[in-house]
């Protein structure tokens, strides 16, 4: 990554554009798209719900027309993206306690580390028996998924290089200007890590409280496509998942590179 | 993440306001209550199922699902982590794949296996192994890449077999690396093993969890949720002393 | 592993390194390494450079070559394809009459990058054993190993790891473990170019005594003036780009040589100044751009 960014500094952008535009891995994936369709179309993989990626994108064509697709995404972006957002609030907020505050740290950071050990899909049973199945008890869960990393990567990144705070005392800073110039700074690039880790366990949980919870989203439909054996309906579903996926990381990481664009190339984050 | 930040360095009095909230939960908590039970009912509720015979054949399968899936994530994220590693053109020809592949939730993955292989153990394993090879491929990858390329002149000049060459220099090398991975993908291959049992209900912890909260046991959630944590922490503390031991070992540090 | 022919190498070998200090291109007979029209030709981010042109080189049994050039002139590539590790664009590369085409049997290189060529998770012993583990029992394995870390003085570190010892203690591992392998040719690859001035010495001097008597053909590259001449019985310069050997200078000093007392002698002083010469430096010039560099 690092690499990357430095020439991708130096490059001029249509010059960089062109050569992230990577024609053989898209070949790549095309071909085995191809060789997928013509397995299952000749037989050579046999089984009987394995549709072949043409009747996937009717499919997907079948879920628009019906406005499923559309209800359903929304509904599961809504969920993911204020379970996240609220996560991040607490997250930073907490970390930043947790991070500065020694006392605070000493006296709580063990109780963290017991709690995470729980796998955190284990409450998705106790977020139903609290919530029932409703849009409250997804959000509750995808705020849970989301608070972990973004709390352990504030905690770590608050841990700020002495030498900064040296830079700070020397330059005889304020206690409330040397967080802000320079403790918050140094910890973006470690907080937009745990923003981006939390963004796609939120959006994994959230699927799943919609599998086993609350019958609405992509969750949802992808078990109920299952069930109405419509894999071809099915299989749209999951690409549009990954898809979601990969657009919300994206635009993440470009909302951050555009607020911060120097703490995260100095990170190596830039790429 | 290092030094303090560890488990090894975290202050045990840390420990003290979750062990207050627990003795307070216990004192003040209703014994009838629907939502939060106090701890000791917990047992309690679980005492039926390991009398009942039904506990332990759950942690087992959920054992089994969980090691052999992480098993296979490693032999398959270490061999294909080295191969792109080792070849520019093959990571460019792979990567766009990989990356699909990764950015599609573990969870998305439960109803297509379901629907293709039905409700089996193998269900559960190929949900389990496709997200856990993950850490395990990009750890090698970059440590492949980063291979000081007169380590791989040695064995050439000393004239080492082709096996021995990755018997004797590469796999060692890249021991470090896999662990890493590993110490990311096994937590990870837990909640995977316990995501696809509470989904599917296929045999196993997570799947007695799910039926525990659908009979609005909640005692016994509760019970279970405590016993999937400690099997979290155990999973924790190995991979993280094998990696600790391993790297020290081949990294050649003191 | 053909590593026979040992105990009559040694014989002719050394009697050509000491009686015959002029040894130019095999007063024996026979070539331990040569070749021939070697070209080589890589692909870099900026197009395909062409690093080598033509070169031709035959080296005697038991003799000490040195090839110099600046830093970029090509020799590290040069060596490596001696080696068999790089396989020429043109030209053919010989050792003992058979055509290489990988790492021929009885030639081993020795990196200068000795961190790296060290297995961090073998100790000392282990490392030496390395290119000998397939080949011999373990009884022959450990008297070999232990014979070679006594020719580079470190018998006494066996059981340590690598990366506790010194810099120059990790290069000597090296080379030993090059030399348990019984090699007819040495390949260096200015070993001890990363070392301090004294310790860089001291190995200067052991590796003397090794090649006495061990006859080995030894191949070193460096950018060293001072090490090659003192080291060789012949030096190589490699200049023009594409590079090919610019000057072939016989070493004629008596052997065994001193770090004090032969760097001390005319015929030394006026051997270095040759190379210089070759090298391209004009010392009037240099004197000149000095100070212009302190301005």
């Amino acid at each position: 990554m690092p690499e990357a960014s430095a020439v991708a500094s130096r490059v001029p952008p249509s010059k960089a554009l062109r050569g992230r535009i990577n024609a053989v891995g898209a070949a790549v994936f095309v071909l085995g798209l191809g060789v997928w369709e013509l397995a299952v179309r000749t037989g050579l993989l046999d089984f009987a719900y394995l549709p072949p990626p043409s009747d996937v994108v009717v499919g997907l064509g079948e879920l628009i027309e019906t406005g499923q697709l559309q209800g359903a995404l929304a509904h599961t972006l809504f969920v993911a993206l204020s379970g996240w957002a609220l996560a991040g609030l607490l997250g930073v907020a907490a970390g930043s306690v947790l991070g500065l505050v020694r006392p605070v740290w000493r006296y709580s950071m063990a109780s963290l580390e017991a709690l995470r050990a729980l796998p955190i899909v284990a409450f998705v049973p106790v977020a139903v028996l609290l919530y029932g199945f409703s849009a409250r008890m997804e959000i509750v869960v995808a705020c849970y998924a989301a608070l972990w990393p973004i709390l352990l990567n504030t905690i770590s990144g608050m841990r700020t290089e002495q030498r900064l705070i040296e830079v700070g005392a020397v330059l005889r800073l304020s206690r409330p200007a040397v967080l802000w110039k320079i403790r918050l700074p140094a910890a973006t690039a470690q907080i937009v890590v745990g923003l981006r880790l939390g963004l796609s366990i939120s959006l994994v949980l959230t699927l799943v409280a919609e599998m086993v919870g609350n019958p609405a989203g992509l969750g949802f439909l992808l078990v109920d496509k299952a069930e109405a054996l419509q894999p071809a309906q099915m299989f749209a579903g999951v690409f549009v998942v990954g898809v979601a996926g990969i657009v919300l990381n994206a635009l993440l990481m470009v909302a951050a590179r555009l607020a911060f664009r120097g703490q995260l190339n100095a990170a190596g984050e830039g790429g | 993440m290092a030094g303090e930040n560890g488990t090894g360095g975290t202050p045990l009095r840390g420990l003290l306001p979750l062990a207050a909230l627990l003795v307070l939960w216990q004192l003040t908590g209703d014994p009838d209550s629907p939502y939060f039970p106090p701890p000791s009912e917990w047992f309690a509720a679980v005492r039926p199922l390991v009398e009942g015979n039904e506990l332990l054949p759950a942690v087992a399968a959920t054992s089994l699902t969980f090691l052999i899936g992480l098993g296979v994530a490693t032999l398959i994220g270490a061999i294909v982590g080295t191969l792109v590693g080792s070849s520019r053109p093959a990571d460019r020809a792979l990567s766009p794949s990989l990356e699909f592949l990764r950015a599609l939730p573990a969870a998305s993955l439960v109803p297509v296996a379901t629907l293709i292989l039905g409700y089996t153990t193998q269900m559960k394993l190929v949900v389990v192994v496709l997200p856990a090879t993950w850490p395990i491929l990009l750890a090698c990858r970059s440590a492949r890449r980063s291979l000081s390329p007169v380590l791989l002149d040695v064995p050439r000049t000393l004239g080492l077999s082709r096996r021995h060459r990755a018997t004797k220099i590469l796999t060692p090398a890249l021991l470090p690396a896999v662990l890493l991975g590993v110490r990311v993908a096994a937590p990870l291959a837990l909640i995977i093993t316990l995501l696809v049992e509470i989904v599917t209900r296929v045999d196993g912890l997570g799947s007695v969890l799910g039926a525990a909260q659908a009979n609005f046991l909640s005692a016994q959630v509760y019970g279970l949720l405590t016993i999937t944590g400690l099997l979290g922490y155990l999973v924790n503390w190995v991979v993280t002393r094998a990696d600790n031991a391993v790297s020290r070992r081949m990294r050649g540090e003191p | 592993m053909t590593r026979s022919s040992e105990p009559t190498g040694h014989g002719t070998g050394s009697a050509a390194g000491t009686d015959s200090p002029g040894a130019t291109n095999g007063t024996d007979g026979t070539d331990s390494i040569s070749c021939e029209g070697v070209g080589v030709t890589l692909s870099g981010s900026s197009g395909a450079l062409d690093v080598l042109g033509g070169v031709d080189i035959s080296v005697a049994r038991g003799e000490f070559v040195s090839i110099l050039g600046t830093s970029g002139s090509g020799k590290t590539t040069l060596l490596r394809v001696l080696g068999g590790l790089l396989p020429a664009t043109t030209g053919t590369v010989r050792c003992h009459g058979s055509v290489v085409t990988g790492p021929a049997d009885g030639v081993v290189t020795v990196f200068q990058d000795y961190v790296h060529s060290l297995l961090p998770w073998r100790t000392v012993r282990r490392n030496v054993g390395l290119g000998i583990e397939a080949g011999c029992d373990r009884a022959e394995r450990d008297e070999r190993v232990d014979e070679a870390l006594i020719m580079v003085g470190l018998r006494q570190r066996a059981d340590e790891y690598p990366w506790r010892l010194s810099g120059g203690m990790q290069q000597r591992v090296q080379i030993a473990r090059a030399l348990a392998t019984r090699p007819r040719v040495l390949l260096m690859d200015e070993p001890f170019g990363a070392l301090d001035a004294m310790t860089k010495a001291s190995l200067q001097d052991q590796l003397q005594q090794v090649q006495e008597l061990t006859a080995t053909t030894v191949v070193f590259v460096t950018h060293d003036v001072e090490e090659a001449v003192y080291l060789s019985d012949r030096v190589l310069v490699l200049d023009g780009s594409p590079a090919a050997i610019g000057l072939a200078l016989d070493i004629p000093l008596e052997r065994p040589r001193h770090q004090v007392t032969t760097k001390e002698s005319a015929d030394y002083l006026r051997l270095r100044h040759r190379v210089y010469e070759a090298l391209g430096h004009d010392i009037g010039e240099r004197a000149r751009l000095g100070e212009h560099d302190h301005a």
